[in-house]
Parts: C-alpha cells; structure tokens; sequence
C-alpha cells in the first residue's frame, strides 16, 4: 500500500513538473534571468523583491534573480560563456566589461542608450570602462571610489586639518606619526595597485597609453615614476607606514583602520559604513577628504563598480534592456546607491548625493565626480591586474629589493610583454 | 612432423589428470580459454570507463590545451587555437623558471619531506614507548593537527606571524629580538618559505608518524631483545633492526609525501604575498593557477601543469623502482 503511494505520487510529481515547464516554455519571453553580485548591498532580497513587483507591473514579465558571491562570479561567468547558459542581464564588474565583449559575449547597448536619452548623463569613469571598440557594453549601475579616510578626533585634538597638497599629506603624516607614536599615520598598502594609481594619475603619469589600438606601458615614464616615488618614499623615507603594510591587502587596510590603529589612509567610499557597524566606538570619528593633488586640486582615484550588461545569447534583449533600464534610473537607483554604500552611475544622482549628503560622504561624491579615473580599458590589462604586476613593483621596492626606476622599468617591461610589444 | 617432436616429453596422461593440459587445445577449448581471458576485461570495464571519462579524458584534454593559446575567446566560440610546442618554450626558455620557480619547488618540497619524515618517525618511536594512558593522549594531540583543514591551519600560522600584531613577533619583541614595527617576514623568500615549511611539516607529521608506528608493531620483540643481549644501543637497534625491516613503509611514506610536498598550493597561495604580488615565492602549482586563471592564459597554465605531472612522475618512477628492488632482494 505505502508502495503504491509513493509510485503514485512519484508519477504524479512528475506530471507536475511536466506542466510546470510546458507552462514555462508558453509565456517564456515573458521571463528574464538575472545575475546580480552578491554581498554589494547587506540584504539585497527586498529591493530585488520591489524591482520584481514594479518589473512586472511595467512589462508583465517574472524576474528570476540569482545571486552570485564576487569570488566564484568571474568564473562563474567563463563557465557559463563557455557553456551556453549565461543569464539574459547580469551585474558586469567594471574591469570585466572589456574582455567579456572581446570575448564576445555581451551586446552593445549603446544604440538603446542614446534612444532613451541617457547618454549625456552617464558617470564618465564608468562610462569609459563599459566602452571597448568605441561600443558601450556595460551600462553604469553604480560604483564607488577611493578617497583619504582620516580620524577626526585625533585631527581636532592636535589641531590638524587634511592635507591639500601632497607636502601637507606628507607633513600632516609626519606630525601624526610623532603625536600618536602606537598609530601608523598614513599606511602605504603593497598588495593593491588602485591606491598608488592615483598618485600616478595625480603625479600627470599613466599606466599605460594606447595609440591606434596598441597599448604601451607608461608606468616608467618621468611623471608616473614621480608618483611612483612619492607613495613609496611614505614608507621608505618619511617612516609614515609599517613594515606589515607592505604584504597587506586593502582587507587588511580596513582591519586596521577597524581596530583604530590607523590615523589616515586612502580608503573606499564603501569602507566607512562597515567600518563603523563593526567598532562603534569610532561613530563620528571618521571623516574623508579628495585625494590631493601635487600643488592643490585632486588626484584622480579609480572608480570600481558595476554595469549592468545584456548578454548576446539571450531571447529577451528588449525585455532585458527595460530592466536595465529599471534598475539604472531614477528612484531604484537611488535607493542602491543608499542600501549599499555606493554612487549610483548617473552624474545628477552623484550631485544630488554631494549637495545632500554629510560630511562624510560628500567629499566621496566630490572626487567621483571631479576626480574619477579608470584603469586602460583592454582585455590584456585584466591579465596585468591578475599576474599582479603593479602590486609586484609596490612590494619590491617597499621591501627595498628594487630602486623605484628599476622595478618601474620592470614592471613597464613585463606590461609589454602582455600587451604583445 | 615438427609437432610430433615433443610428444616424448609430454607427461602421461595419467600424470595429468585432474590438472590443465598443456597440449594444444581443441578449438572449443581454445574459444573457452579465450572468452576466459576477455572476462577479466570485460568484469573491468565499467571501473576503466569510469577511470577514462573522469582522468583521462581531463588529462588529454590539459595536454590539447598546452598545445594552443587558449583564452576565454576560445572558450566562448569553442575554437582551437593551436600553436605547438610555444608555450613550452616560453616556459622553459624563461629564467624566471629556473631561477625561481623550480629552485622554491625542489627546495620546498625536499625540505618539508625529510623534516616531515624525521619528525614522524620520532614521535612514532615515541609513541611505541609510551604508557597506554600518554600514548592516547599524544596520539589525539597529533590527530588534531591532522584533522585541521589547510585553509585554517594555514591562518592560524599567517596569524602568529603576523608582522604586527603576531604572537611571535610580540615575544621577540618583549625579548628586545626584534622590532615590532620593522619586521616583515613575509616579504623574504626564506622566511616565506620558513613560515610555509611550519605549517606544512605541522599538518602532515601525523601521518607519518601513525603510519611508521603501524609499523613498528609489526617487528618482533624477539629482535630487539636479541639485540640487546648483543650489546647494541639504540641507535644501532634503529639502524639495523627498525630501519631494514619496515623499510616499504619508508618507502610509502616518502613517495606519497613527495607527491603532496611538490604540489602544496593553499599553504603557499593563502600567504601575504603568496598569490602573485610576491614573484619571488611562487612555486610550480600556484604559478600555474596564477597563469591559467588569474591571467586567464588556459594554455600556458596547463602546460605549466603538465611539466608538474611530468617531474612528479619522474621522481614517482625512481621511487617505485628502487621500492621493487628492495622487495626483490627481501
């Protein structure tokens, strides 16, 4: 008898499922499949659950939202491209946009996005990292950017302001460093190349520069070496850095910061909220100010963030680009850039953000706007970012194997080398 | 004629009855004997079938894509793209691989192995010593260090050596040693490698040591009891009596540590620097991981990989052929 009950409702489940897809293949234009990053936003499930009400009410179409963790995502990525099963929109990383339309995987929305008038107010940063070929593929969602993250109460308590030009960072540093001897004043990171990026754009140096399609590395030029010098020099000359710094990671930077041993460090927008939630004791203690340039004004500073990209094997692309749509605009992307500590990627959402905003977000907003820079937009630069060779020429010369010209000229060297010269 | 030759030497058949005959069959016998030695194959099968589609067919294919430069274009249009023996030229002719890959590899690995065997064997030898009481205690306390995940042994060692805030560096620093916030050990290939040697030789002591100590139960007291009346000491008892009898033992235990030692990758990879910002502490496994999925050159890093399999099959072949000699000689 138990036998037959379950061979019953065996047959009868799979009936079920039977209906269950012969229904889904009927109104299967009428569904889109998302990949959205996981972790950016703390609990991403009810905004997505209002994006799928709206998104229905808008089109009558089900939203399938699947979350990927950041670590697996590029993989993730390679594998279903290679398997024929991407979604029909996903969260792109900004670095990532280029070598996936190499790859041949994404379409081009540029067309869609100058139709719908958006093309004028996209953030120039992301907008740049989202076009290869002279094409758009990835559409600005949102990103966020580094900027100098100091403790306020120590700079009121010794009557410091932040620093405006680099020999203020470097004097505001060293003063640091003699009134707070158990802090480090301003850490130089080895593990990361973004942070030292900006003094190299700051410094009017490039990573690389590109003519009629062909890359070269300009990391060894004059101007970037002088940036070069300047970060590294920090630690090696003006003792404003520790020894620990040089194998850490930005993780580690924010553990630091986290723990209240670090006085002043050039940290993400995202990094505050967390920060904070994980030592309140350090509530209204932090405070952020532009990257200074060499004599004033600002260093330009990495924007790392998302796009959203429609995938060329996808059915529903007009579907597809409606989301997009939904999700880049007006109040839903506004209400992410809120939940997860990101600037939505419209440059009148990011004003608002910086007229509105506190004291310490608005000098965020400031420098993503006024100061926002992206690494060389080629799929060849994703491979330098994986073999680690601007991090490589940051740990030689910090722990004093390599003089700054001859791990420049290194490094220069070995981005050749990927760019085919 | 000529088959009737050694019809004079064949045993009666009286001799012969209830054995094989060894004269030439009769055909069904021949397709009896036949379908006899084709059943072995075919009980076989399914385990050879499994065996192909789950190594070799991975393997032919590694060895397909060390011949091609294969990126993710290939990968999404599913194009070859061969170019020969260019990437084991690139590799071999790179002095990077000579001068720092190969060297970290060989010395890394012969290292953690002669400090794991020796360390192993000492505690196995401790082990036969001690009281029931102590040798399950010591025996659990080792099993602990065994049964510790890499990945978390792995931080806890990146812990104590924290440069900063580590317990190590605390005490050299309270001992005058060092100094806290002038010491990077991470940052020098030796004392990377010190560091990974550690947590390495920590996590597979035990195995030798419960392994060497299964073998050591097997060699009768009356040996050593014959020994001590001799006159030898416990070197000499080791030397001569130990060491010779559970020989395939050492044996075992050296290849399979050899194997393991020359392929570490998430001891060496999860180390401050160790995942590509350090270039000088890479070693064969983590540089190809860094090659094929950090730079997304599939091609290379499986070339890489296959000069991995071939040096650990080199060094397999040397060990197994002087383990059947020995076996031989027995």
């Amino acid at each position: 008898m138990k036998k037959r009950v379950i061979a019953v409702s065996v047959v009868l489940s799979f009936a079920a499922v039977a209906c269950g897809s012969g229904g889904g293949s009927d109104g299967g234009d009428r569904a889109l499949t998302v990949w959205i990053m996981e972790g950016t936003n703390p609990d991403s499930k009810p905004f997505f659950s209002e994006v799928s009400k709206a998104f229905k009410k808008e089109t009558g179409a089900e939203l399938k939202v699947q979350y990927v963790p950041w670590p697996d995502a590029h993989d993730k990525f390679t594998k279903a491209m290679a398997g024929g099963t991407t979604p029909d929109v996903a969260e792109v990383g900004s670095t990532w946009t280029a070598e996936f339309a190499e790859a041949g995987a994404l379409a081009d929305i540029g067309d869609r996005v100058g139709e719908a008038g958006l093309d004028k107010d996209l953030v120039e940063g992301l907008e740049t990292a989202g076009t290869y070929d002279e094409k758009l593929y990835g559409m600005p969602w949102y990103a966020g950017v580094r900027s100098l993250v100091y403790r306020k109460d120590l700079f009121e308590k010794h009557d410091l302001k932040a620093p405006t030009t680099w020999k203020e960072l470097q004097d505001v540093a060293g003063e640091l460093g003699e009134k707070e001897p158990d802090m480090i004043p301003f850490p130089v990171v080895g593990d990361n190349e973004y942070i030292l990026d900006a003094f190299v754009w700051g410094a009017g140096g490039e990573l690389a520069t590109e003519k009629d399609g062909d890359w070269k590395a300009a990391i060894n030029s004059p101007k970037s070496i002088k940036g070069v010098e300047f970060y590294t020099e920090l630690a090696t000359e003006h003792k404003t850095s520790t020894k620990a710094a040089t194998t850490w990671n930005e993780a580690d930077l924010v553990d630091n910061i986290t723990n209240g041993k670090v006085a002043m460090a050039v940290s993400g927008s995202w990094t505050p909220a967390t920060i904070v939630a994980d030592a309140p004791e350090l509530k209204g203690k932090l405070a952020s100010a532009p990257i200074p340039g060499p004599d004033g004004g600002m260093s330009p500073s990495f924007l790392g963030g998302s796009h959203l990209g429609l995938f060329n094997e996808s059915e529903n692309q007009d579907l597809g680009w409606e989301l997009i749509k939904l999700l880049s605009t007006g109040s839903f992307a506004e209400k992410w850039g809120e939940q997860s500590g990101y600037f939505p990627g419209q440059t009148s959402l990011v004003e608002k953000v910086e007229k509105e905003g506190d004291a310490l977000t608005a000098p965020f907003a400031k420098q993503m706007i006024e100061g926002g820079a992206t690494v060389p937009v080629t799929p060849a630069y994703g491979e330098i970012q994986g073999k680690k060779t601007l991090a490589q020429m940051l740990q030689s010369i910090l722990s004093g194997k390599k003089s700054v010209k001859q791990a420049a000229d290194d490094a220069a060297k070995d981005m050749d080398k990927t760019f085919g010269n | 004629m000529a088959t009737e030759a050694p019809a004079p030497r064949r045993p009666r058949p009286t001799e012969t009855a209830g054995k094989q005959s060894r004269p030439p069959l009769p055909p069904a016998a021949a397709r009896r004997a036949r379908r006899r030695a084709g059943a072995p194959w075919l009980l076989l099968a399914p385990a050879l079938l499994a065996v192909a589609g789950l190594l070799l067919w991975p393997l032919t294919r590694v060895l397909w894509m060390s011949v091609q430069d294969y990126g993710l274009p290939e990968i999404v249009s599913g194009d070859t793209n061969y170019v020969g023996l260019d990437n084991y030229t690139e590799i071999l002719g790179d002095a990077y691989l000579w001068q720092t890959v190969l060297p970290n590899t060989l010395g890394f690995a012969f290292a953690c192995v002669a400090l794991t065997v020796v360390l192993g064997t000492l505690v196995a030898l401790l082990l036969q010593r001690l009281g029931p009481l102590w040798r399950t205690i010591t025996g659990s306390a080792i099993m602990m260090a065994w049964a510790m995940p890499a990945v978390t042994g792995t931080y806890v060692w990146i812990w104590l050596f924290d440069p900063l805030s580590g317990a190590v560096v605390g005490g050299l620093d309270s001992l005058g040693v060092v100094d806290a916030g002038d010491t990077n050990w991470f940052t020098s290939r030796l004392g990377f490698y010190a560091i990974a040697t550690l947590n390495v030789v920590h996590h597979s002591f035990p195995f030798v040591a419960i392994t060497v100590f299964a073998g050591l139960l097997t060699i009768p007291k009356e040996l050593h009891e014959a020994a001590i009346v001799d006159g030898a000491n416990a070197w000499q008892r080791f030397w001569s009596i130990t060491v010779p009898t559970i020989k395939p033992i050492f044996m075992v235990v050296i290849i399979l540590s050899t194997i393991w030692d020359f392929k570490v990758f998430v001891q060496l990879y999860l180390m401050p620097g160790g995942s590509g910002a350090n270039r000088d502490v890479l070693n064969l496994g983590v540089w190809s991981y860094v090659e094929s999925f950090a730079q997304r050159q599939y091609g290379m890093g499986s070339a890489i990989a296959v000069l991995l399999t071939l040096l650990l099959l080199g060094v397999t072949v040397v060990y197994i052929r002087t383990l059947f000699k020995e076996s031989e000689e027995l």
